[in-house]
C-alpha cells in the first residue's frame, strides 16, 4: 500500500513536471503560459492580515486532492494505484478539492486581489462543473460502467472519440477550465496580481506548482482514458501509449486554447450556460440513440 | 484493509466531524464556519465509505464541497461581517473562540474614537496587562483587545456620554448578553444576542438527548450478509425504476426553483422595481478592478441596455 502510495506521489512529480516543460513550448511573448509562472519559489513574502490556517491548508489541500485522483488513472496493464468501481466519478469528486484549496488560500491571505481570485475560483467552479459532468456521462453510457478500467476496455475496437466527437470537444473545453489554463485564466490575471499565486512563496509556490501542473496532467490523462482509449494501443508498450496520448492531449488543449482570446468569469459562466449545458445534453441524447441502435462496443 | 487501519480510519473521520461541527459553531467568521461545517461533512463522507457506501460519500464530498463554496459566496456577498474581524476581538469564554484564532480584528466603521467608552474598569485592567505584555503583536485574537483598550484609556475623559450613540460596538463586543434591542450601528450583532446562553443550553440539552439515545438504544441486529459492493449501479436502477416518479418530481422541483429564481433576478420583471433599486446595486455599471486587461466578450453595452426601459419606466410611473 505504501509502495503504490510513493508510486502514485513520482507518477504525479514526474507528470507535474513535463506538463511544465510541455507549457513552456507553448509560451509566446505577451501570452500567459500558464497560471503557475506566477507562484515564484524564490518569493519571500510576509501578508500581513493573512489567516494563519487557511492560507497553508490551501496548497496542502489542492495538492492532496490531485494526487488522490492519480490513483485510479491507468497507466497500462496493472499499472494502476486501485481500481475503484466508481473510478470515474471519484475523479470529478477528488478534484473538487483543487477549487477548496484555492479559495482557502484565496479567502486566507486577505488580500483584495486574492479574494476577488476566491470569488472567480468558485463562479468558474459553478460554469465548468455541470459541463465537465455531461462530458463524462456519455462515455460512461456507452463502456456501461464507472471503472477506469472497464472504459479503456470498452474502446478496445473504437476509440469514442470517433463515436463522440462532441463530448470530445466539451471535454477539451472544460478541461481547460478545470485546469485554469489559456482563455479560462481570469482567476489568476495579471490585472489582479496573480490572484492567490500571487501572494504564495517558497513551498506554498512550489506546491501550488506542482498542483497545479498536476491537475493539467490529470484532465489530459483522464481525457486520454475517456476519449483516446487510454493504454490501449499496437506494437509499444501500454504506458508509453498512455504518456503520448496524454501529453498530445495536453498539446492539442494548450494550443488550441492559445488562439481564442481570454474570456473572463461572466462570459465563462455565458458560455457553459448557453453553449456547453445544451451541447452537453445534445450529446447524451446522440449517444443514447447509438446505444438504441447498437452503435458502439458490444454487450457483454 | 486491516483492522487496525479501520480503526485509525474512524478515529480520522470521527474527529473531523465532530471538531467541524464544534468550530462551526464557535468560530467568529462566516467563512471558517461554513469551511468548518463542510469539513464536517466531508468526515460523515468518510464514514459512509468506511460502511463501504462508498458511492453516497462521494456525492456527499462533491455535494458539499461545490455547494458550500457558492453558499459560502452569497454569505459573503450579503453578510456584514463575513470574516469575523469584528466580532474577533469580543470577550468571550476559551472555547467559544478556540477556533477564532489568528483571526485579525478590525474597528467596525463608523465608530469614532470619542464614542468609545470605559466603564469598566476591572475588564480594562485585565485587558491593559495583556496589551501591555504584547504590544502591537500579531498574536492573535489578544491584538484586537489591546487595540479596542487603548482607545479606551486615551478617552477615559469623556466616558459615559453619548450613551445612546451608535458608538458602542466595541463595548457590546465585550459584554454582549447584556445589551441588546439597541442600535448597534449597523454592525452584525448575531452573536451578541441574550439568547446565545440559552441557545447553548438547548443544544447542549439536545446533544445529550441524542447521546443518551444513542446509549440507551434496544440492541443492533448484526448482520452477516456482505453489502454489494456496486452499489452505483444498484442505486442508479432503484432511481430510474422503482423511484423513478420521486426521484424525477425533485429534479423537476428544482429546475421550477431555478425558474423562478431566475425571473426574480431579471430587473425589468422584479415585483417591485422601487423597492429592488433601493435594495439592489446591479443595475449600475460595477466600477472595473484595478485596470482590467481581459476583454470581456460579451458587449458591455447590454448593462446599458438593461437599464434603459428601467429609467423610462420610472418617469412613466
Amino acid at each position: 500500500m505504501i509502495a503504490t502510495a510513493l508510486a502514485i506521489l513520482a507518477a504525479l512529480g514526474v507528470g507535474a513536471a513535463l506538463t511544465w516543460v510541455l507549457e513552456r513550448l507553448f509560451w509566446q511573448p505577451g501570452s500567459e503560459p500558464g497560471p503557475a509562472h506566477i507562484a515564484e519559489i524564490g518569493r519571500n513574502l510576509d501578508i500581513v492580515n493573512s489567516d494563519r490556517w487557511l492560507l497553508p491548508a490551501g496548497p496542502v489541500v489542492a495538492l492532496a486532492g490531485v494526487a488522490l485522483a492519480m490513483v485510479v488513472v491507468p497507466f497500462g496493464p496493472g499499472l494502476i494505484g486501485r481500481d475503484l468501481r466508481i473510478g470515474v466519478f471519484y475523479v470529478i469528486v477528488v478534484i473538487d478539492f483543487v477549487v477548496l484549496g484555492l479559495a482557502l488560500a484565496g479567502w486566507g491571505t486577505d488580500t483584495p486581489d486574492a479574494v476577488e481570485a476566491c470569488y472567480r475560483i468558485i463562479a468558474q467552479l459553478v460554469a465548468y462543473v455541470v459541463p465537465l459532468g455531461l462530458a463524462y456521462v456519455g462515455v460512461i453510457m456507452m463502456a456501461r460502467s464507472l471503472s477506469t478500467v472497464a472504459i479503456v476496455e470498452a474502446q478496445n475496437g473504437l476509440w469514442f472519440v470517433v463515436l463522440q466527437p462532441i463530448g470530445f470537444v466539451l471535454y477539451l473545453v472544460t478541461g481547460l477550465m478545470q485546469s485554469y489554463r489559456a482563455p479560462f485564466l481570469e482567476p489568476f490575471a495579471v490585472s489582479i496580481g496573480g490572484g492567490v499565486l500571487g501572494a504564495c512563496g517558497g513551498w506554498s509556490a512550489l506546491l501550488w506548482r506542482i498542483a497545479l501542473a498536476g491537475v493539467l496532467f490529470l484532465v489530459a490523462a483522464i481525457g486520454a482514458v475517456l476519449y483516446l482509449g487510454g493504454p490501449n494501443g499496437p506494437v509499444l508498450p501500454g504506458w508509453v501509449w498512455m504518456i503520448i496520448k496524454t501529453y498530445g492531449l495536453m498539446a492539442l488543449m494548450l494550443g488550441l486554447g492559445r488562439t481564442v482570446r481570454p474570456l473572463s468569469t461572466a462570459s465563462m459562466l455565458a458560455l457553459s450556460w448557453k453553449i456547453l449545458i445544451p451541447l452537453g445534453l445534445l450529446n447524451v441524447l446522440l449517444v443514447g440513440g447509438f446505444i438504441l441502435l447498437g452503435i458502439g462496443p458490444s454487450r457483454p | 484493509m486491516s483492522e487496525a487501519f479501520e480503526i485509525v480510519a474512524f478515529g480520522i473521520s470521527a474527529f473531523i466531524a465532530i471538531a467541524g461541527a464544534l468550530g462551526m459553531a464557535t468560530t467568529m467568521s462566516m467563512f471558517r464556519s461554513g469551511i468548518f461545517l463542510m469539513s464536517s461533512f466531508i468526515g460523515v463522507a468518510g464514514l459512509f465509505i468506511l460502511l463501504t457506501a462508498d458511492l453516497i460519500g462521494l456525492l456527499q464530498i462533491m455535494m458539499y464541497i461545490g455547494g458550500f463554496l457558492v453558499m459560502i459566496l452569497f454569505m459573503v456577498m450579503v453578510m456584514h461581517d463575513p470574516g469575523g474581524a469584528m466580532m474577533a476581538g469580543m470577550d468571550m469564554a476559551f472555547v467559544e473562540r478556540w477556533f477564532s484564532k489568528g483571526l485579525v480584528p478590525r474597528e467596525p466603521p463608523h465608530s469614532g474614537h470619542s464614542d468609545m467608552h470605559a466603564d469598566h474598569g476591572q475588564e480594562q485592567r485585565a485587558h491593559d496587562r495583556q496589551s501591555h505584555a504584547m504590544p502591537q503583536s500579531n498574536a492573535g485574537d489578544h491584538r484586537g483587545h489591546s487595540v479596542h483598550h487603548d482607545e479606551h484609556a486615551d478617552d477615559d475623559d469623556q466616558s459615559m456620554q453619548d450613551m445612546d450613540d451608535s458608538g458602542h460596538e466595541g463595548h457590546a463586543a465585550h459584554h454582549g448578553n447584556d445589551k441588546s434591542g439597541m442600535d448597534m450601528g449597523g454592525m452584525d450583532m448575531s452573536m451578541v444576542t441574550p439568547v446565545r446562553p440559552a441557545a447553548a443550553w438547548l443544544a447542549g440539552a439536545i446533544g445529550v438527548v441524542l447521546v443518551s439515545m444513542l446509549l440507551l438504544r434496544p440492541t443492533w441486529r448484526v448482520v452477516n450478509a456482505m453489502p454489494d459492493p456496486d452499489s452505483a449501479r444498484r442505486i442508479g436502477q432503484l432511481l430510474m425504476e422503482k423511484y423513478m416518479i420521486a426521484f424525477e418530481g425533485a429534479g423537476f422541483l428544482i429546475l421550477i426553483g431555478i425558474f423562478g429564481a431566475v425571473l426574480l433576478a431579471r430587473p425589468t420583471i422584479y415585483p417591485d422595481d422601487a423597492s429592488r433599486r433601493a435594495r439592489v446595486a446591479v443595475d449600475k455599471k460595477p466600477e472595473p478592478i484595478a485596470a482590467e486587461g481581459l476583454v470581456p466578450l460579451a458587449v458591455p453595452d447590454k448593462q446599458a441596455g438593461q437599464h434603459e426601459p428601467h429609467q423610462s419606466e420610472e418617469h412613466g410611473a
